[in-house]
C-alpha cells in the first residue's frame, strides 16, 4: 500500500522542524533582550502606533480645521458600516478574494507539479516563474493596460479580431473584472506554485521511491504522497494570497482607476479615494478602523497557524 | 512517477507568463505613430526615442532616481532596526515576545491606505513632507517587520552551539554578533535586504500621498501621463521595462529564497 | 506640535485605559507567569492571548452592532464586554 508506507515514512519529522523545535525548549528566558528589540518598537511607534491612534482620533470628530472640530461620537462608524458603496465594495473585495484563491491555488499547485527537478532547467524555471512577482505593482497594472486593450494590446486584440468576442474593458464592467482578475493571476499565482514547489522539493526521495515499487499511478502519487506534505506550505499560501488580494490598490488603479462605474473598486481603492481624494478625516477614519479590524483577525489566524503548526 | 507531459505543460505556462512582458517591451521600441497606427505582432520600425525621452527628460529620470535613493535608504535602514530584533527573537524568550512579534505580523499585513491620513499630517507637521527620508521611514511600516521576519528564519536555523562556544571564548555580544554571526549569515542579510528594496520600490499608495515633486516616485510619475494628446504609451512601455530592470538584475541570485522571503522566512 | 493628532477627551481616555490594561498586565506576568492552556477555544493560550482575542472579538461585537442595528451602544458595549470576560476566563 502506498499510503501505508508513506504514513510509515511521515511519522518522523524533518531534520529542520526537530532542530526549531528543540531550540525553542531551549531558548533562555532573558528580558535584557527587550535592549535588541528596542530600535524597532520605536520605529513601528512612529510609523504605526502613532498614525493608528491619529485615525482612532480622526474617526470620532468632524474636522474642519485641527483647531475647528466637533466630537461626534460613533455616528462616522454608523453611517461608514451602512454606506451602501461601501457595503458594495466589501462584497466586491470578498469575491475577488475568493475568485483569487480558487483559481491562484490549484493552478500553482499544478504547476509546480509540472516543474522540472533536476539540472539547468531548473534555474531558469524558478527565475522565469519568478519574474512576474519581482515586477512593481504599478507595472504590472500598465502591462495589463496595454496587453488587454483592443486597439494596441496583444491580449485584446486576439479576443476581439480572432475570437470574435466584444472586449474592451474601459467600458463594459464585466469585461474588465475579467482583465483585473486575470492580471492577479498572472501576478500571483507563481507565488503560489514557488511556494508549493518549495514544500514538494523538501519530501524525501524515499517517499517516491515506495510509491513506485508500489506501481502507484500518478494521480495516486500526487494524492497520498505530494498533497498532504503540502499542507503547510498552501496554508501560508492560502492566508498570504487572501491577505494580500483583499488589500489590493496599485494593480487595479492602474488599470481600470475602479471603474467603469463602481465595478472594480476594491475597499483600498475606495478608501483612499475618500481620505486622499476628498480629504474626509472623520469617514476616513472610522473607514480605517473596520478594515484594520478585519486585517488584524485574519493576522491572527494567519500567526496561529504558523506558530502552532511546526508542533 | 513524473507525467510524460509535465515538462511541455510547464514551459507552455512559461511563455504565457512572458506574452504580456514581452508585448510591453516590444511596445517600448515603437514609434508612437505606429503603435497607434497599425496592430502588428513584430514592430516594424525598430526605435529608441521612448528611451531618448525618458533620459532626457527631467520629470522622468529624476523621478527614477528618486525610487532608487529612498529605497535604498529604506533597506538600509530597515536592516539596521530589524537585526538586532531579530536576533534577540530567534535567540531569547522574553516578556510579551509573542505579542511583539504577532504586532509586527499585522503591520505588514495593514492595508497602507490605513495610514495615509495620518502620514499626511505627521509628515507636513514634522517637516519630512516631500523628502527621501520621509519615505524611506514611511515604509519601515511595512518594511522593518518584514525584515525582522526573515531573518528571524533564517537566524533560526543556525544552532545556538555557535553563540554558547563564542561566548566561552570571550567574545562579547556585540563583538561576537558583528565579527562572526553576521559574517554567517552574509546571504540572509543579501535576501533581506533585496526583499526590503523590492517591497519599497513597488509601493505607490504611500510613496505617492507623502510626496509631491522633490522626491516624487517613479511610480507615481507612470501614472501620471495622461496629457491632452492622450496617453503616451510608447515612453509608459519604456519607463516599465526600466523599473523591471531592478528586479531582472538580482533575480538570478535570489531565485531560490522567492518563496522564502514572501512567506517572510516561513518556508 | 501635536496639534494634528486631534485628541478628544474619550480617545485619550480610551488609549489611557490600554496603557493601563497592558501595564497591568506585565506586572501580573511579572508576579505570576502566564500558563499556557487549552479552553474552548481549543487552541493553547495564555492570559495574554485571550486578552488579545477578547478585545478583537469585542470590536467585533460592536462592530456588528453599529452596522446592523439601531439598539443603544450602552447595551453593544456590555455586550462586547460580557465577551471579552467569557474568552478571559474559559477561552
Amino acid at each position: 500500500m502506498t499510503s501505508q508506507l508513506a504514513e510509515d515514512a511521515g511519522a518522523e519529522t524533518s531534520p529542520r522542524e526537530e532542530a526549531r523545535g528543540r531550540q525553542a525548549d531551549l531558548k533562555p528566558k532573558n528580558n535584557r533582550a527587550w535592549f535588541l528589540v528596542l530600535p524597532v518598537v520605536v520605529s513601528v511607534a512612529f510609523t504605526a502606533v502613532i498614525p493608528l491612534m491619529t485615525v482612532v482620533n480622526f474617526s470620532v470628530q468632524d474636522i474642519f480645521t485641527p483647531t475647528d472640530r466637533i466630537f461626534v461620537g460613533l455616528d462616522w462608524f454608523r453611517s461608514i458600516s451602512r454606506d451602501p458603496e461601501v457595503r458594495a465594495a466589501f462584497l466586491r473585495t470578498l469575491l475577488f478574494s475568493a475568485q483569487v484563491l480558487l483559481v491562484e491555488i490549484p493552478l500553482g499547485v499544478a504547476i509546480a507539479v509540472c516543474m522540472p527537478r533536476r539540472g539547468v532547467s531548473v534555474s531558469v524555471a524558478l527565475v522565469v516563474v519568478a519574474l512576474p512577482l519581482l515586477i512593481p505593482w504599478n507595472v504590472v497594472g500598465t502591462i495589463w493596460q496595454i496587453f488587454a486593450r483592443g486597439d494596441i494590446g496583444l491580449g485584446g486584440w486576439t479576443i476581439n479580431n480572432v475570437l470574435g468576442i466584444g472586449f474592451n474593458y474601459t467600458l463594459d464592467s464585466t469585461d474588465a473584472w475579467i482583465t483585473v482578475l486575470l492580471m492577479d493571476v498572472w501576478h500571483w499565482t507563481p507565488l503560489v506554485a514557488l511556494l508549493a514547489y518549495a514544500g514538494l522539493r523538501s519530501i524525501p526521495d524515499p517517499y517516491f521511491q515506495a510509491a513506485q515499487i508500489d506501481a502507484a499511478s500518478a494521480w495516486a502519487t500526487f494524492r497520498h504522497i505530494q498533497l498532504p506534505r503540502l499542507r503547510g506550505v498552501l496554508t501560508i499560501a492560502v492566508l498570504l494570497r487572501f491577505m494580500d488580494s483583499f488589500m489590493i490598490y496599485t494593480e487595479p488603479f492602474v488599470v481600470t482607476g475602479g471603474g467603469p462605474g463602481n465595478a472594480t473598486s476594491f475597499l483600498s481603492i475606495l478608501l483612499s479615494k475618500i481620505a486622499v481624494g476628498q480629504f474626509d478625516l472623520g469617514p476616513a477614519g472610522a473607514f480605517s478602523l473596520l478594515y484594520f479590524l478585519i486585517v488584524q483577525i485574519i493576522s491572527y489566524v494567519f500567526f496561529t497557524v504558523l506558530t502552532r503548526s511546526g508542533r | 512517477m513524473r507525467l510524460p507531459w509535465a515538462r511541455t505543460v510547464f514551459w507552455l505556462y512559461a511563455a504565457t507568463l512572458m506574452l504580456p512582458l514581452l508585448w510591453m517591451f516590444g511596445m517600448s521600441i515603437r514609434p508612437n505613430e505606429d503603435i497607434l497606427g497599425s496592430f502588428s505582432l513584430i514592430p516594424q520600425r525598430v526605435t529608441l526615442e521612448n528611451y531618448e525621452t525618458f533620459f532626457t527628460n527631467d520629470v522622468w529620470y529624476s523621478s527614477y532616481l528618486n525610487s532608487i535613493l529612498y529605497t535604498s535608504m529604506n533597506a538600509v535602514m530597515s536592516l539596521i532596526v530589524a537585526l538586532p530584533a531579530a536576533y534577540a527573537f530567534s535567540r531569547f524568550r522574553f516578556a510579551g515576545d509573542k505579542h511583539l512579534f504577532f504586532w509586527l505580523l499585522t503591520n505588514r499585513m495593514a492595508p497602507p491606505a490605513v495610514f495615509l491620513l495620518p502620514f499626511f499630517q505627521i509628515y507636513q507637521s514634522v517637516g519630512l513632507f516631500d523628502t527621501h527620508l520621509g519615505v524611506a521611514i514611511a515604509h519601515m511600516l511595512f518594511n522593518v517587520p518584514l525584515a525582522v521576519w526573515i531573518l528571524e528564519g533564517f537566524m533560526s536555523g543556525i544552532p545556538r552551539e555557535i553563540d554558547e562556544t563564542a561566548a566561552i571564548d570571550g567574545y562579547s555580544l556585540p563583538r561576537f554578533f558583528i565579527r562572526i554571526f553576521l559574517p554567517m549569515i552574509r546571504s540572509a542579510i543579501g535576501v533581506t535586504a533585496f526583499f526590503c528594496f523590492m517591497f519599497s520600490w513597488v509601493e505607490l499608495l504611500i510613496a505617492r500621498t507623502i510626496t509631491s515633486v522633490d522626491a516624487k516616485p517613479i511610480a507615481a510619475t507612470m501614472t501620471r501621463t495622461v496629457s491632452a494628446a492622450g496617453v503616451d504609451w510608447g515612453l509608459l512601455a519604456a519607463a516599465g521595462v526600466l523599473t523591471i530592470i531592478p528586479g531582472a538584475i538580482v533575480i538570478w541570485f535570489v531565485r531560490n529564497y522567492i518563496a522564502k522571503g514572501f512567506s517572510m522566512g516561513r518556508v | 506640535m501635536l496639534e494634528w493628532m486631534v485628541w478628544t477627551p474619550p480617545t485619550a481616555l480610551v488609549f489611557a485605559g490600554l496603557v493601563l490594561l497592558l501595564t497591568g498586565m506585565a506586572v501580573w506576568g511579572r508576579l505570576s507567569p502566564p500558563v499556557a492552556r487549552r479552553g474552548f477555544l481549543r487552541i493553547e493560550t495564555d492570559r495574554g492571548d485571550r486578552l488579545y482575542i477578547g478585545l478583537i472579538s469585542a470590536a467585533v461585537v460592536l462592530a456588528g452592532w453599529i452596522a446592523l442595528t439601531d439598539l443603544s451602544m450602552w447595551l453593544a458595549l456590555g455586550c462586547a464586554l460580557l465577551v471579552a470576560l467569557v474568552i478571559g476566563i474559559w477561552g
